[in-house]
Parts: structure tokens; sequence; C-alpha cells
């Protein structure tokens, strides 16, 4: 009688689930949600790059010198590591706003892995021009030197005929 | 002697959560021997630790091993890499650790509880553990910031701090919890219909726990007093925060059931320990040493004795890791304690063993 008159009582009783799509569901304050970059703050240390577990950020490196910050959301694992890393407070930061999910159109996937090569490539590209400008540099400047220390001897040369 | 048939179940079966193969052989419905085949998920992880990731990072990708003993896995390796680069963390991290490492176990139990009650044939149960067990998942959001992937250990101490907000709220979510699991005790001891499926079956006796080396709740159940939480103190405090060891003496399904029943007692008088003296200090130790030289260390997992041994050489890769899961300890037990049973029971012994094959293949 008793465990009928608990199964009446909860026909009348409100469902425990929540209705999602027209309810909020619980998400903490600090939930660990998508990662922020502040282009101003950055000191281009690559500091967040090199800790994250995933490879879910990459810099990329136009002729310049000047780097592009990647951040891939699918990759992402959220663990907030590159944040801990960061020297410079609030360059990279965590928002509590849940990732959107990926599309196909987006080609998450294979576009970010294009991406990455790309960016290291980029890197590598201005590395090798870096390095090829200072020993032309470095040449030259060895060019000049010899020219100078030459153009000394030849002075020297002549001060001493003239002595 | 009656005619023998061999029935498989697995690895893909409607009643197995993970990819896990049984086969065995049958005499009028009594099982008289099993095989059992355990390595379907195949991952590769140790050699990725040892190759593509960082020991800092390594934290993280361990923490992939498992979702249910995701922090387990963190936690393990974390120590172990402390002891490679022989730094010791704060005594707060060390505290927030117990307090996620027991947030995970309620949920995990609970989890493993639902699933004997749904394989029994009580689908009620089944719906009302896993609403009951709901809270301890938003309580490990709120407090690691995610469900399901804690990520909350790291190398050298805790990535993020227990607000007070969030230790109030554990408090009296933990509150309300107690008379749900006093009703949930109650159903899971006194049921007559579940007691049929339940009390004597898979059961296994001490003598067999012990020499077949069982670890975790299985082995609790049978009577054997194997608890690493009981025998380690150096690593993270247990005793302070005032554990205890739980047995039972049947070995069967409803012995584990109660184990484990009994034990979100403890982890609950733990969690309340953990907040109430939670220590003022720093959460993290830095260090920019590399890990040298091995270690080895043993951590309670929500299904036993997790066992992480690590070798470094000075430079970010270390050199090995080895992952022993608790579920892997126990796979000769659990082909040993169907034998007797009606094949009928298998899938609700099945469950009750809790196993994570996630874990033991890697």
């Amino acid at each position: 009688m008793k465990t009928f008159l608990k199964t009446i009582g909860n026909v009348f009783k409100k469902p425990v689930t929540t209705k999602y799509p027209f309810e909020k569901t619980f998400i903490p304050d600090d939930y660990r949600g998508l990662i922020g970059f502040d282009e101003n703050l950055c000191i281009w240390c690559r500091r967040c790059e090199m800790v994250c577990p995933p490879g879910a950020i990459v810099f990329s490196q136009d002729m310049e010198g000047k780097q592009t910050y990647h951040f891939n959301r699918a990759v992402c694992i959220y663990c907030g590591e590159c944040v801990r890393a960061c020297p410079k407070e609030g360059a990279i930061f965590q928002t509590a706003e849940p990732a959107p999910c990926a599309l196909k159109a987006e080609n998450i996937n294979n576009g970010w892995n294009k991406l990455y090569a790309e960016a290291l490539q980029s890197r590598e590209a201005y590395a090798a021009e870096k390095k090829k400008k200072a020993a032309e540099k470095a040449a030259a400047d060895k060019l000049a030197a010899a020219k100078k220390e030459e153009g000394n001897k030849t002075t020297g040369d002549n001060q001493t005929s003239a002595v | 002697m009656a005619k023998q048939y061999e029935i498989p179940i697995g690895a893909q079966h409607i009643s197995l959560l993970e990819p896990l193969h049984f086969k065995f052989t049958t005499e009028n419905e009594k099982i008289v021997k099993t095989d059992a085949n355990v390595y379907y998920v195949h991952r590769g992880i140790e050699q990725a630790c040892c190759s593509k990731f960082k020991f800092r990072q390594v934290s993280f990708v361990v923490g992939r091993v498992c979702g249910l003993c995701s922090i387990s896995h963190t936690t393990a390796y974390s120590q172990v890499a402390e002891k490679l680069v022989k730094i010791e963390i704060p005594k707060r991290a060390k505290y927030l650790r117990m307090l996620v490492i027991e947030l995970d176990r309620i949920h995990s139990h609970l989890l493993c509880l639902s699933h004997v009650a749904e394989n029994s044939g009580f689908e009620a149960l089944f719906m009302k553990t896993m609403q009951y067990r709901e809270f301890s998942m938003e309580l490990l959001e709120a407090v690691c910031g995610n469900r399901i992937q804690y990520d909350f250990s790291i190398v050298g101490g805790v990535a993020r701090d227990l607000k007070p907000q969030v230790a109030q709220s554990i408090i009296e979510r933990l509150k309300k919890f107690i008379p749900q699991l006093d009703e949930l005790m109650d159903i899971y001891k006194n049921n007559w219909t579940l007691s049929l499926k339940n009390k004597g079956a898979g059961a296994i006796t001490k003598e067999d726990a012990m020499r077949l080396n069982v670890v975790g709740p299985f082995a609790r159940a049978a009577g054997l007093a194997v608890d690493v939480r009981n025998e380690t103190e150096d690593l993270l405090p247990w005793k302070e925060v005032g554990y205890e060891m739980i047995t039972e003496t049947s070995g069967d399904v409803y012995a584990r059931n109660l184990v484990r029943l009994r034990e979100l007692y403890v982890s609950i008088r733990i969690i309340e320990n953990v907040i109430n003296g939670l220590p003022e200090t720093p959460l993290i130790t830095e260090t920019k040493a590399f890990p040298d030289g091995e270690a080895t260390v043993r951590l309670e997992a929500p299904r036993g004795e997790l066992f992480y041994y690590a070798k470094g050489n000075k430079t970010q890769v270390l050199e090995r890791l080895k992952i022993k899961a608790p579920t892997f300890s126990n796979v000769a037990a659990m082909a040993e304690a169907f034998t007797g049973n009606e094949y009928g029971s298998a899938p609700a012994i099945i469950a009750s063993y809790d196993p994570c094959l996630s874990c033991t293949a890697r």
C-alpha cells in the first residue's frame, strides 16, 4: 500500500531533468572555456606555444618579423597551461564561454594541419632570411673592415714612405 | 558428463560499456570455464608519453587514459614526476588532490552501482542512482572547471585553487546527499529482486583473492584488506583526514555493492575533513629541474591500486613510462569468479567487477 501511494505521488512530482534548450544547464563561473588572446599585451615569446600539450596554438611570422597568433578550439583541451606559462599577465587568458561546435565548412582538421605546417615554415623562412641578411651584413662588415684596415695599411705605408 | 557449449560475450555487447571479451564454457547454464581477452583498445599512450610530449605535458596525456579515474592517473603521474625532479609539493596541493580524488570516487562508485542494478534487470534503480550521481559531476565541474577531464594535478602542485563559495556548496550538497545515500543503501541491501541476482553470485574466497592478487573493492568485498590509502602516508596524508578501511566477507556481487556504498560514507567524511582543515600554503612548487633516475608510485584509484613507473634521462622527454591499471590486476580473478555461476547472472557479475578497459589496454 505504501509503495502504491508513493507511485501515485511520483506522478505529480516535477521531473528531475533539465529541459535543456529552453532552460540553462549548470555552468560554473570559472568554467574552463575558450582561450582569449590580447595582441597589444603580447610580448611574442611563444612560451604558450611551447607548453601547449596538444599543439593548439601556433605563431606564424611574415618576412618583416611580425608574428600572428593562431588558435584551434577543436584541438585545444582547455587545460589552461598556456595561461600559467604566460609571463605577461592578461596577454593570454581563459574565458568561461564554452567552445562552439566545429562546422564542416571550417575544415578544422586538415585546414589546421596545413596552417600549422605553413606557420612553422614561415618562421623557418624568416629565420633563414634573417640569417642570410646577418651573414650578408657580417660579410659586408668584414669587407668594410678589411678595406678600412687596408686603407690604414696603405696610409701607414704612405706615412712610413713619407718618413 | 553433460554437453559443453562455448558462449562468447563481447567484445561488443549491449550489457558491456567497454570492449571486453569473455568466452564462457557452459554446462547446462552453469559456467565451468572462462577465458578473458582484454586488449581491444590499445592506443599507444605510453609510447606517445615517451616520445612526443614533454614531461610537463604528459600529466594531461595520461588524464586521457581513462575518463572515470582521470584524476587518479594525473595525480599518480604528477607524483612520479615530482619524485624524478625531486621536489616536495605544498600541503594545500596535497589536500586539494585528495578532495578531487574522493569526489571522483563518489561518481565512479555510483556509476558502477547503477550498472550493476541495470545489468541485474533493475532499470529504475539504475536511473535513480544516476540521478543521485549528478551532484558529484556538478561539484567536480565547479572545482575543476570541467565535468570529465579534470586536468587538476600538474607537476609541482595543482592547477586551480578551491574558492570559498565552492567549498561551501560542496559541504551543502554533501549534506543533501547523505539521506539519498541512506536510501540507496537501503535498496541495495534489502531489495528482494536485486538480491536474487546479487547474493551469492560471482563469489570469490579470501584465499583465492590473495592468490590471484586482487585489488580494490573487489578484494575488500572478499575480506582482503588491501588499500593503498592505508599503506602509504608520504605522498598524500590519508589517515590525517579520516580514512577508514571498509571490508566485507562474502565476496559476491552483493558484498561489492555494499563495499562501494560504505566507501562513499568514508569519502564524504574525507571531503568534509579536507575542506575544514585546508592549510593556507601556495599551490605550486616551481622547479626548473629535468627528470632524472627512476621512481615508482602507487595510488588508490576508485577501482584499486594504480601503479606508475617512470625513468628520466635529464632531458625534457621521459625515457620510459609504465602504467599498471587496477583492472589489469583483477583480470585473472575475474575469469575465476565466474566458475559455478549461472550464465544468466554473468552481466551483473561483469558490471560488479567495474572493469575499466581503456585503463588496462591504454
